[in-house]
């Protein structure tokens, strides 16, 4: 690739050819601020933030649209451009309403963190501020303040250029310019979420998240998203132990900047339920607590005497769990079948730009663990429900809700000899169990999962589980070692050791190098 | 002097194409079908020094130059007669009067550039002109001077007239490309520029109507007699529209270098009724404004104008005697660029209003100490730095009127009132 030389502060610098000033700065660590400029969206040059002085250009240039040449020189920091950028903060705040105390921005806005910045003066604006729509519902997930809005045009160049949907317009000229529905349009489409996170201020909000906690109080934890196989990179922002939201995490391999609604969304389901903290065993009059050596011991002798024995997996359950899982069923019973859950659906175009159309993030990963010798969920299913087990051991998912025979599953679920049920809560499932043993949800657990593309990606706890509730890999292991096979693992990472050592696919990779962007399994076998 | 111009305007039924035709319309296009390559006509538009009317004064023959020969795309030419600055009408005189002349300059700019599809942007306001420019593209088409095989010699040229929706920026070249393909009317950020990636990312050449209405003759009387007209650097004639407190306001073709106290004076009459000539905006209300003493060495060219510190532009000429309140004038011409404003960049969005803002406080008797300083700051915030020219001719009005008037605008403050009897 052809690369050029300049100067940017007096710093050398070489980028590729055809890269911007922009660019070639964050490349070297210089951070240019910007708020229409966006990498993954065409370039607006609108905002004026970017400006930088250039040698030999009487004016100031955009720094977002101003190609890097050989041996030209940029200042990001002169008093020209620092003038320049001053006076665009006082241009953007002269309408603002600053209601920061009430804005869900707050603590992450660009406009703050410019203004601490950049401009720290008071405003000698004192004219009539100019008035626009407040808390206008643009979806289902977004609202809109248009007094807040800098016209940066991010959200209406995302809704042209990512999702193709084209929901919103700039309406209206000079000072009462404003973004807007286009007539009888909701910004509804699969992706909406994004244009949250890409709008610089607080002019467009998450209608789930508003109003809950200030950004500032969060625990950021980064994480992959459990929603599908795609495997999102993610933030998890969390607070006195529950999720307050999921924020993309840029990762060009996965997601870019991106994560879809549902995936956004998804942990309301999964983490907001009333949740087991005891293990429980079944004696008559139903199920009732009990100490956990007792309910090992239960599920262990029930597993081993009713043979041929269903292990279920949920697809969210991480490579670490389905390792130690695949091995414990088949140390139960010499006629196992092991799967993890998997169902298809159909996914409209938008959903397929970004999502896959599965609900189980590690279906791949368990499936190279030995979780999937059978050939699929669907053919175990069958096999359930035709009766040709008798006893099974359920992890993660309420299959009873799950698939469209609920009713025949139950039925066969009911003419088991034994079934153990793992899972956070007491589901219509666990409650036909002969024990259930109370586990923890993705967000409480550290491992890896294996996204549809075999790229190897680290979950982290962002929270605690409830006292009295273990860890799927540590319940695995317990009943591991009751059989009589002596497992010493003391953490995901020595898990995964193992994995790294005996799954052919996974061999040679360390635990440490998966680091927040994951690795890439080699395309052979 | 010879007209160039407004050389057929006064003739009956100037618009028509058989009156056109005998002036000698359409002898030029002929002449060039005859033999006159793409280049030669660009060559010859060069020599003849002609520069852009449309307000920046850019080399004509330079800017078709710049349109790349190769390009597998379609290439366009718009002709722009979206005329809105304020103080000026010329175009429309063009357009209604010799509207054959605005179509063989856009065939010619067409032809040179070897386009086969040619656009008329027309201000929407001009209902009028809008009927006689399609009555004229028409004839024009039925004659065989457009569409397929024209007279017989291979080039084929599509000429579609576009009526605008009100707006002023439709007028700055690129605004004017997008409201074309069918958006809103916001300028687009430069690089790349029209010449390469203009109307549907297709190379393309912006004229003002003045600058094609010009072609004709070059071509038929040649570019060196042209070339003798005017000054060294400012060639030819030039449209000047003369409105405001003077007495014989109208549309005036002027060889360029012409003395613009004189113009004033003699060929427009002066001011009447017994008043003063205070203040006159030579170029559209968007250049700066000058004080009557400093016409004496003034010259209707580009070069002299900028050495007074305002600018040609689009020839608007606003006469203003000493009955005119400057705080007012300040605050009209700023509430028509805050009102004009298309809101895409951020100095230009937001500083137009506040300077109206302002001279609307210092107009109403509530202007305070500093807010001087502050328009002339906010204006040198929004020039230079902004997507489009519109930035600068927001701002360079507002700071002109304040430092060439500042008194008066001192002692509007300090008063509480008008202070012009
Ligand atoms: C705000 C603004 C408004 C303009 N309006 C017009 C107009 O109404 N007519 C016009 O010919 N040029 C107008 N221009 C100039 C055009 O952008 C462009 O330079 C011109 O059409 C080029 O033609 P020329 O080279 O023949 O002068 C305007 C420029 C600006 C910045
Ligand atoms: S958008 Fe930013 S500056 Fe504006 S109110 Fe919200 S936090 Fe404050
Ligand atoms: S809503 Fe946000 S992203 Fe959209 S234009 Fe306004 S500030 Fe930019
Ligand atoms: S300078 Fe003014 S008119 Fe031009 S693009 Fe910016 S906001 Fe629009
Ligand atoms: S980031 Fe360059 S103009 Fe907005």
């Amino acid at each position: 690739m052809e690369s050029v030389k300049l100067t940017i502060d007096g710093q050398e610098i070489s980028t590729a050819k055809g890269k911007t000033v922009i660019e070639a700065a964050a490349e070297a660590g210089i951070a240019i601020p910007h708020y229409c400029y966006h990498p993954k969206l065409p370039i607006a040059g609108n905002c004026r933030m970017c400006l930088v002085e250039i040698e030999k250009m009487p004016r100031l240039q955009i720094a977002c649209n101003t190609q890097a040449s050989e041996g030209m020189a940029v200042q990001t920091r002169s008093s020209k451009v620092l003038e320049a950028r001053r006076a665009v903060m006082e241009f953007l705040l002269i309408n603002h309403p600053l209601d920061c105390p009430i804005c869900d921005q707050a603590g992450e806005c660009k406009l703050q963190d410019y203004y601490m910045e950049h401009d720290l003066k008071a405003s000698r604006f004192e004219e009539r501020k100019e008035h626009e729509r407040k808390r206008e519902i643009f979806g289902p997930y977004v609202v809109f303040d248009g007094e807040r809005c800098i016209k940066c045009t991010r959200c209406v160049r995302f809704l042209q250029e990512v999702t193709h949907t084209g929901e919103l317009a700039v309406v209206n000229r000079g000072d009462h310019s404003t973004i807007a529905l286009f007539a009888n349009e909701t910004v509804d489409n699969p992706l909406s979420g994004n244009i949250v996170d890409i709008c610089p201020v607080g002019a467009l909000t998450d209608r789930d998240f508003r109003f809950k906690v200030r950004a500032w109080y969060l625990k950021n934890t980064p994480s992959v998203c459990p929603g599908c196989s795609t495997g999102c990179n993610i933030t998890i922002g969390s607070y006195q132990n529950r999720i307050a939201r999921f924020k993309p995490r840029i990762n060009e391999e996965v997601n870019s900047h991106w994560i879809c609604d549902e995936g956004r969304y998804c942990f309301h389901p999964l983490t907001e339920v009333e949740r087991l903290t005891s293990p429980l065993v079944r004696q008559e009059g139903g199920l009732a607590p009990t100490d956990w050596e007792t309910a090992l011991q239960a599920a262990l002798s029930g597993l081993s005497a009713a043979t041929p024995l269903a292990g279920v997996l949920s697809g969210r359950n991480t490579n670490e769990e389905a390792f130690l899982f695949a091995r414990l069923v088949k140390k139960l019973s010499s006629q196992a079948a092991i799967e993890a859950v998997y169902y298809e659906r159909k996914l409209t175009e938008v959903e397929a730009i970004l999502k896959s159309p599965d609900r189980s993030p590690n279906f791949r990963g368990a499936r190279e663990m030995g979780a999937s010798p059978n050939g699929g969920f669907e053919p175990l299913l069958r096999q359930l429900i035709g009766g040709k087990f008798r006893a099974a051991y359920i992890v993660g998912e309420d299959l009873l809700s799950l698939a469209p025979d609920g009713e025949k599953i139950k039925n066969a679920l009911e003419k088991l000899s034994f079934l153990v049920v793992q899972d956070t809560r007491l589901t219509p499932t666990a409650r036909l169990a002969h024990v259930v043993l109370p586990a923890t949800n993705f967000a409480e657990k550290e491992g890896t999962y294996t996204n549809r593309k075999g790229r190897v990606q680290k979950l982290n706890a962002a929270l605690v589980p409830p006292a009295g509730a273990l860890q799927d890999w540590e319940i695995f292991a317990r009943l591991q070692n009751k059989a009589g096979e002596k497992i010493f693992y003391q953490s995901p990472a020595e898990i995964f050791q193992a994995i790294a050592h005996e799954v052919v696919r996974y061999q040679g990779l360390s635990y440490a190098a998966i680091g927040d962007q994951g690795v890439q399994l080699s395309d052979e076998t | 002097m010879e007209k160039v111009l407004l050389r057929n305007i006064d003739v009956p039924d100037s618009h028509t194409l058989a009156v056109y035709k005998s002036r000698g319309g359409y002898r030029a296009f002929e002449q060039v079908l005859r033999g006159m390559s793409p280049e030669k006509l660009i060559e010859e538009v060069k020599a003849s020094g002609l520069r852009g009317r449309g307000g920046a004064g850019f080399p004509t023959g330079m800017k078709w130059s710049f349109v790349p020969k190769d390009s597998p795309k379609p290439k366009y030419v718009i002709c722009n007669a979206d005329e809105s600055e304020p103080g000026t009408f010329k175009d429309r005189l063009l357009i209604e009067k010799d509207p054959h002349a605005v179509i063989e300059g856009t065939i010619l700019a067409a032809y040179a550039i070897q386009s086969h599809t040619a656009f008329i942007y027309i201000r929407g306001e001009l209902v009028f002109g809008s009927k006689v420019l399609q009555g004229a593209i028409d004839e024009a088409a039925q004659a065989g001077y457009l569409g397929k095989n024209i007279l017989g010699s291979g080039y084929d040229l599509e000429l579609i007239l576009h009526r605008g929706a009100g707006a002023y920026i439709c007028g700055e070249e690129t605004g004017l490309l997008s409201s074309l393909e069918g958006g809103r009317g916001w300028p687009k950020v430069k690089p790349p520029f029209p010449a390469t990636h203009g109307l549907f990312g297709c190379p393309t050449v912006v004229n003002n109507v003045e600058t094609l209405a010009t072609l004709p003759w070059i071509i038929d009387q040649g570019a060196a007699r042209y070339a003798a007209i005017g000054t060294e650097k400012s060639k030819g004639t030039k449209l000047f529209s003369v409105s405001g407190h003077i007495r014989k306001p109208g549309v005036y073709e002027v060889e360029m270098g012409y003395p613009f106290k004189r113009f004033l004076e003699e060929d427009c009459g002066g001011v009447p009724n017994g008043r003063k000539l205070k203040g006159v905006i030579p170029g559209g209300s968007s250049m700066p404004v000058l004080r009557a003493d400093e016409l004496e060495p003034v010259r209707m060219d580009y070069e002299s104008m900028q050495a007074a510190g305002s600018m040609l532009g689009s020839g608007g000429v606003i006469v203003m005697d000493d009955s005119t309140c400057m705080v007012q004038a300040a605050w009209n011409v700023a509430r028509f660029y805050a009102h004009e404003s298309c809101g895409q960049c951020t100095p230009c969005r937001e500083g137009c209003h506040w300077m109206e803002k302002i001279f609307r406080r210092i107009e109403s008797g509530e202007g305070e100490k500093g807010d001087l300083d502050l328009v002339l700051n906010i204006s040198g915030n929004i020039t230079g730095n902004t997507i489009c020219p519109f930035g600068d001719a927001a701002a360079w009005p507002a700071a002109a009127f304040i430092k060439k008037y500042r008194a008066e605008f001192e002692a509007h403050i300090t008063q509480k009132r008008c202070v012009v009897i």
